[in-house]
């Protein structure tokens, strides 16, 4: 009696074994930080099924977001989880089916997050998967567990020439010196940075001007958050002649299209001769990663392009006063 | 390529038309013009890429903008074109040969029309509209709307494409979905009293608007909602207030969610939807020599609007502005200070930016003016896992004396401006600081001759650049002379520069610039307008092959008619 006891404990033994299924997960160590994005790149997570030896069992992906002391934030709502066929070859699982966020529950402040933004907080995470039956969520698979670290990337910010600075147009005609604030956080490449400059054209506003024009400058420059330009006049090319009127005094010009020079007269001006002319440039930086694509983690700036900046060449100025819809002066 | 002629032609036709009307009751103003823009560049050796194209080969830009007024309608129009896309970033970048429709919406071009009748104004073609900060304002949509202001009340409505769908092509455009947009406003305003409105912005990409997606980027809708408040209260004071929540879909290709609520009729919730908020606020005196303002600015992290596309979230500004003018009038002094928050949502990686800009500017007597500014730039942030977090922080300070004197005959200024800068960026794995120190000094002198009409200028710059290991210096001497001819029916003006620049111990690099301006004033309504520049560039022996040079050619010309039937 006690042999056959033991005969079918081990045959009930053996039959357990087998019924579980292989896996392997495979996760970047610094995925972006958008959820959603995980979706649109196969390389940021890949889960393989290897099916049991003669088995073809039916399961659901269970997966756990946890933090590093081990606290679960995320898991799959398995009753509402999809349940997959077992096949007798491998399948290959991406993070559209090991996330999908339409199933996902998370909670608290992270919950909160990602309706937000769509991302998770910056900090150290761990996913867990493991499959399991559909019927009683009964384990078919061990948990294979990998960590990875979450940062939400922020692109540039351009510090100089600053918002509304009013350059020296001789200065200007020879260099200008661009400054930026890096890509955070750190990256593990040297990112590459595209500086560009675009000039406004009469009847332009700036993000038109950028969206339409051939930049003045498009340079290229690794590693660095700082770049001198050496403009060699094609700054200062509009600034050089005036219009003037019958009594000789300078006037608003408004007769060239292709001229970007617009005149400005001070709050306080109570002569014509304090107007003059002035020539609008708006620059930005599209941040690039070692392999030339942009950085951006699927925010509006997508492309890697950080907000832009208006800046001014000319010689004096008292005040400017301009309205960035429209790029016209108040007193126009 | 015909698809512009006829447009030309018809814009010239109908022009012709217009300004041939000569009914008493109808005038027509404005102007109209064509200016052409070539540029050449011949670099040597053959075959050395060192130095890349900065303008478009050939370019032709046309503008007409006549406004015919009736004694109840005013219809202005706003019609300016050109013929070569010249796109290099947004939806139409790399853009070749454009449909008709792509070239209609492309940001390059504009065709408005914005007939007026009282207090009701229809929106037709391209229209940049600014209905807030934080609603839409940056983006250009082709289109049909009204903009209706009866007394106090404000209804303003706008539908159109802002973008076409444009296919991928790899070494072509980037390409685009076309991108449906509408936006509307309802409100009140009083001028320099009060104004409340609640703004209503949003846009949709059509994902079957082309057949070769565009790599990386994804069908998207958004809309935002927004009130603005504005008050005047008395003795100049004021307070400018604007909330704003968005819906931003990512990928409109992604399931959509029983968890997140969607924003009936207005949007429906995908998994890649986000909601978030926004907010600013102004508040300040504003007088004749005194003004005073506090800003502040916040962008939730998930804030996001089709408006304004570069928007940069998850920040909050605070800033403090100040001007004021003192001693008669003779110092005036402009002032802010405050501070810039990024990442204000993620505690770990939140990166803190200081910002400071003084400028002082006194009229000493009646020969001396000293202008005086400032501004730092602070940004710091962790660093991820890296053991020192970023620091860069860049330090500006220039003085700029003036000195003028006059004697019977002619009067001189001279001018001395001395700029000093430093940026010290530190090194997130070492801890080192390095610091990169600029100093630039820049002498003016202008003659001005009482008897002759001759104006030259004399100017000489020297430029100086240090960081560890890295020194780079420059020196340029200019000169320009401006002067009438014809009976001051043409103004002439001429530039020469000459820079010396140097890389280290590498040998000097030498650069001559020639420019020209000839504006001539050929009737009283008709401009001709010309500029043509030269730019000779030779290395020295810092880049291969060693005395690479290229001359850069620039030459722009240009007709302007002004006309106006009342005259």
């Amino acid at each position: 009696m006690k042999k056959i006891f033991f005969f079918l404990l081990t045959t009930a033994a053996l039959q357990n074994a087998s019924a579980q299924l292989n896996t392997s997960l495979a996760v970047s160590a610094t995925p972006p930080s958008a959820l959603t994005e995980w979706n649109n790149r196969k390389e940021v997570l890949t889960f393989l099924v290897q099916p049991g030896a003669g088995l073809q069992l039916n399961y659901k992906i269970k997966t756990e977001i946890k933090l590093s002391d081990g606290t679960v934030i995320g898991r799959t709502d398995l009753a509402r989880a999809t349940t997959y066929t077992g096949i007798s070859t491998n399948a290959v699982f991406y993070a559209g089916d090991v996330i999908p966020l339409e199933n996902m529950i998370f909670s608290g402040k992270y919950k909160s997050a990602l309706e937000k933004t769509g991302k998770l907080l910056s900090d150290n995470y761990q996913i867990c998967v493991r499959l399991v039956r559909p019927t009683d969520f009964t384990p078919v698979s061990e948990e294979k567990c990998r960590s990875f670290y979450l940062a939400s990337l922020q692109l540039p910010i351009l510090l100089k020439p600053y918002n509304e600075e009013v350059l020296d147009a001789t200065v200007a005609g020879n260099i200008i010196m661009f400054r930026w604030s890096p890509v955070v956080p750190k990256q593990t490449t040297p990112v590459t940075y595209r500086i560009a400059v675009f000039e406004v054209l009469e009847n332009q506003n700036p993000v038109q001007a950028m969206r339409s024009n051939m930049p003045i400058l498009d340079k290229e420059v690794r590693g660095a958050t700082q770049y001198i330009w050496q403009t060699q006049g094609i700054t200062s090319a509009y600034l050089d002649h005036l219009v003037k009127d019958s009594t000789n005094k300078p006037k608003q010009y408004v007769g060239h299209v292709t001229l970007i020079k617009r005149t400005i007269k001070p709050g306080d001006a109570d002569s014509l001769n304090n107007n003059e002319n002035i020539a609008a440039f708006v620059w930005t930086i599209q941040a690039l990663d070692a392999n030339g694509k942009p950085l951006g983690d699927g925010n509006i700036n997508g492309d890697g392009v950080s907000e832009p900046v208006v800046f001014f060449v000319r010689g004096k100025v008292k005040d400017i006063k301009h309205d960035p819809g429209t790029m016209k002066t108040k007193n126009e | 390529m015909q698809i512009k002629q006829l447009l030309l032609i018809g814009c010239l036709v109908n022009s012709s038309a217009l300004i041939a009307q000569e009914k008493p009751k109808l005038s027509v103003s404005g102007n109209m013009g064509v200016s052409y823009e070539g540029y050449g560049l011949n670099r040597s050796p053959n075959g050395w890429t060192g130095f890349n194209q900065r303008k478009p080969w050939n370019q032709v830009r046309f503008t007409f903008q006549p406004t015919i007024t009736t004694p109840k309608w005013t219809l202005p129009f706003n019609f300016n074109f050109a013929t070569t896309p010249t796109n290099a970033f947004g939806p139409y970048a790399n853009i070749g040969k454009q449909n008709i429709g792509q070239y209609i919406t492309n940001p390059m071009n504009n065709f408005g029309f914005n007939p007026k009748y009282k207090w009701a104004e229809l929106q037709l073609g391209t229209q940049y509209l600014n209905y807030s900060n934080l609603s839409t304002g940056d983006v250009g949509v082709f289109g049909a709307g009204f903009d209706l202001r009866p007394k106090i009340w404000r209804i303003k409505f706008f539908t159109g494409v802002s973008q076409q769908g444009i296919n991928f092509f790899s070494g072509g455009p980037n390409g685009s979905y076309k991108r449906k947009n509408w936006m509307a406003q309802l409100g009140m305003e009083k001028e320099d009293k009060y104004e409340l409105s609640f703004n209503f912005a949003k846009g949709k990409d059509d994902s079957t608007s082309v057949t070769t997606p565009p790599p990386g980027i994804k069908p998207q809708e958004g809309f935002t909602m927004s009130v603005v408040t504005k008050f005047v209260i008395k003795d100049g004071w004021y307070i400018n207030a604007e909330g704003a929540q968005s819906l931003y879909t990512k990928d409109l290709a992604q399931p959509l969610s029983a968890i997140i609520k969607s924003f009936k009729p207005f949007m429906d919730a995908h998994t890649s939807t986000i909601k978030d908020y926004a907010a600013e606020g102004m508040v300040g005196k504003k007088s004749k020599n005194f003004d005073i303002g506090l800003k502040v600015k916040y962008l939730g992290a998930g804030f996001q609007t089709v408006g304004y596309p570069f928007l940069q979230p998850d920040r909050i500004d605070y800033t403090l502005n100040t001007r004021f003018n003192a001693f008669k009038n003779k110092t005036n002094v402009t002032a802010s200070i405050g501070q810039r928050v990024n990442n204000v949502s993620n505690t770990a990686l939140k990166a803190k930016q200081f910002i400071g800009n003084l400028n002082w500017f006194s009229q000493i007597d009646d020969h001396w003016s000293v202008n005086v500014n400032y501004n730092n730039f602070g940004f710091q942030s962790n660093s991820g896992l890296n053991p020192y977090g970023i620091k860069n922080v860049s330090n500006d300070l220039g003085i700029n004396p003036t000195y003028t004197w006059s004697n019977t005959t002619m009067s001189h200024l001279l001018s001395l401006s001395y700029n000093y800068s430093k940026y010290d960026e530190r090194d997130v794995v070492t801890g080192l600081v390095t610091s990169n120190n600029t100093h630039t000094a820049l002498l003016t002198y202008v003659p001005t001759y009482f008897n002759k009409d001759i104006t030259p200028d004399f100017s000489v710059m020297y430029f100086l650049n240090k960081l560890p290991g890295f020194k780079t210096t420059l020196l340029t001497v200019s000169t320009g002379l401006s002067m009438p001819a014809a009976k001051k029916k043409v103004q002439l003006r001429g530039q020469l520069q000459y820079t010396l620049s140097k890389n280290n111990t590498f040998t000097g690099n030498n650069n001559f610039i020639a420019s020209c301006n000839v504006d001539c004033k050929l009737n009283k309504k008709l401009t001709w307008t010309n500029y043509l520049t030269t730019n000779y560039f030779k290395y020295g022996n810092e880049i291969i092959p060693n005395g690479a040079n290229y001359l850069e050619s620039n030459i722009r010309t240009g007709l302007m008619y002004r006309f106006d039937t009342k005259k």
